[in-house]
């Protein structure tokens, strides 16, 4: 994740409309806003055109980036919103349910230079993310991946710091256990 | 397992400080704590380590040409506001702000610039009713046979969305033709005169097929770029992702098959070209009219980190270790000036560049400082010498 420093220089170029700061906040952002707002929308063309609103969104108020405290935060907050706006459009507001969000979890690739964790043990480490409850694997999926403090994940899912923390506990624990397992029958 | 399960305090405050140590949340007190936690219980160990690895391991985000795809969709819908030119951009930030919804009509009653208008009247006189498929939400979608032609003049570029919600750029100074009957029944086919870029929906049931003059791709469900201009000496065809299947308009019994990152190349003249290998001349004296092609990697520049193969896709000119002759080509279509070299010895330096938003000016400023030559911009034309 991109530390906050480049981040913060990266909203001072869009400030002065530098389309080439836009573009990487973009290219860096995209990708990671699309699974948050996928786990709501379950359709990747809303989520296209979502996430492209919350960054003409950006574009748009370019001129006041200096109101934007934490432009990560901002992002995901705006991209809730959207996505919250959209469903309530479509009269689908139930599914802004925590509870009924389906993140897709990126593979968690065999890196060659883990000393550790061989090819199948991450297909179990895969599923036991993939197995883990909706709001669980969203809150260890936005501090794990997305790089978010547990403040910022409470903020942005309007929970309180605790429950992140005995979530992000809970997932931790559960993906333990699948790994255990496999140490005891191999 | 049978022990997790268990309600055990000191393991419940072991998981909290092992979730706090790896999201960097931890206070060194706390992190004091767990490493006592763990020397008081071994078993414990080989977890935490195996927990830490997995969290140092990024998940793949091997999707750049995504995110690069979206980013280009993204600019291209809401082109009325990002190809602004700069001194407009702040007399006009507050009535930006205030619409939501994008949409093109609005730009015709907002205070832009002419120029703005002109291009928004482009796109509808030359993609006409394919442009309404690009707008979500809009019913009316276009019923009329006949052939559909999107047309883009030098200097601009434009994407269309097909029937089939495959999505095209159409580089400068191009044009893609299809059947409006027939196209999406069995086989989705257009013609392609210039340079377009292809993301296809995926259909096995029904082939997505690209004639240019010099090859037919034949693909299922892909991601390629691919150049035939009829002023250039190359065809090109570059795959990003998927498989197509290329067959040579001279000889079609023979397809070749293109994997990820490689692209294949044909002479676009007729027999008789200069500059190719020998082995392919002598068997040239035997077999009359073959069409020299051949297939190599994709490789990202070194120094720009990009692939000139679809940087126009990203808004940028690009080229590398290209003669002036041609690069002057591209120029015209990228800025829609005709440029002429008047000096014969220059038409064959050799230049690298890349350029987003110089102007021709610029451009040749920067050229200039490589290996020197002179110009002069008229109002439609440019010529070097």
């Amino acid at each position: 994740m991109k530390r906050t420093e480049d981040l913060i220089s990266l909203g001072e170029r869009i400030a002065k409309d530098d389309q080439l700061a836009y573009r990487q906040l973009f290219i860096l952002f995209y990708n990671k806003l699309s699974r948050f707002v996928m786990g709501f929308t379950k359709s990747k063309e809303l989520t296209e055109e979502i996430v492209s609103d919350v960054f003409i969104n950006i574009w748009r108020r370019r001129k006041n980036m200096e109101e934007i405290k934490n432009l990560k935060l901002y992002l995901y907050v705006s991209a809730k919103n959207t996505t919250f706006n959209y469903l309530k459009k479509l009269h689908r507001e139930n599914l802004t349910d925590l509870d009924s969000v389906e993140i897709e979890p990126e593979d968690p690739f065999a890196d060659p230079g883990a000393a550790m964790i061989t090819r199948e043990m991450n297909l179990k480490l895969k599923a036991a993310i993939n197995e883990l409850p909706p709001r669980c694997k969203l809150i260890f999926t936005l501090i794990k991946e997305d790089g978010m403090t547990y403040k910022q994940t409470a903020t942005l899912l309007n929970i309180s710091e605790s429950t992140v923390e005995n979530q992000l506990s809970i997932a931790l624990k559960k993906i333990s256990s699948a790994i255990r397992y496999t140490f005891r029958h191999n | 397992m049978v022990m997790l399960n268990e309600p055990n305090p000191s393991q419940n405050k072991f998981w909290s400080l092992l979730s706090k140590k790896l999201s960097s949340e931890a206070t060194s007190e706390e992190l004091e704590e767990l490493q006592s936690i763990l020397l008081s219980t071994p078993d414990l160990h080989s977890q935490a380590d195996i927990l830490t690895e997995m969290w140092q391991q990024q998940g793949v985000i091997n999707k750049s040409i995504t995110s690069e795809g979206a980013y280009m969709r993204h600019i291209m819908k809401h082109k009325d506001e990002f190809f602004v030119e700069e001194d407009s951009i702040e007399t006009n930030s507050d009535d930006i702000v205030s619409e939501a919804s994008p949409g093109f009509f609005r730009s015709l009653f907002s205070t832009k610039r002419l120029f703005i208008l002109s291009f928004l009247a482009f796109i509808i006189l030359t993609t006409g009713a394919i442009y309404l498929l690009t707008q979500k939400n809009d019913a009316k979608l276009p019923t009329e046979k006949g052939i559909s032609s999107i047309v883009t003049k030098n200097g601009n570029r434009t994407k269309v969305v097909l029937p089939d919600g495959s999505q095209v750029w159409l580089n400068a100074g191009s044009n893609l033709d299809y059947d409006n009957s027939t196209f999406n029944n069995e086989l989705r086919e257009v013609s392609l005169n210039g340079e377009a870029y292809f993301d296809v929906t995926k259909d096995p049931e029904k082939p997505f097929i690209i004639h240019t003059k010099k090859m037919d791709i034949k693909v299922l469900g892909t991601v390629f770029n691919v150049r035939s201009y009829s002023d250039e000496k190359i065809a090109e065809a570059a795959l990003i992702k998927g498989s197509i299947e290329v067959t040579l308009t001279d000889r079609k019994d023979q397809k070749i098959i293109l994997k990820p990152n490689e692209k294949i190349s044909i002479s676009n003249e007729e027999p008789k070209s200069e500059k190719k290998p020998e082995k392919i001349s002598s068997v040239k004296a035997v077999a009359v009219r073959i069409p020299q092609f051949e297939v190599n990697d994709l490789k990202p520049n070194p120094t720009y980190n990009i692939i000139g193969e679809i940087a126009w896709t990203q808004n940028k000119l690009f080229f590398e270790d290209e003669i002036f002759e041609d690069i002057v080509l591209r120029m015209e279509r990228w800025f829609g000036k005709k440029v002429t070299i008047a000096n014969e010895s220059l038409k064959n330096v050799h230049y690298t560049g890349n350029y987003e938003n110089e102007t021709l000016e610029e451009v040749l400023l920067s050229l200039k400082l490589s290996k020197s030559f002179n110009f002069r911009i008229g109002n439609d034309n440019v010529v070097i010498y």
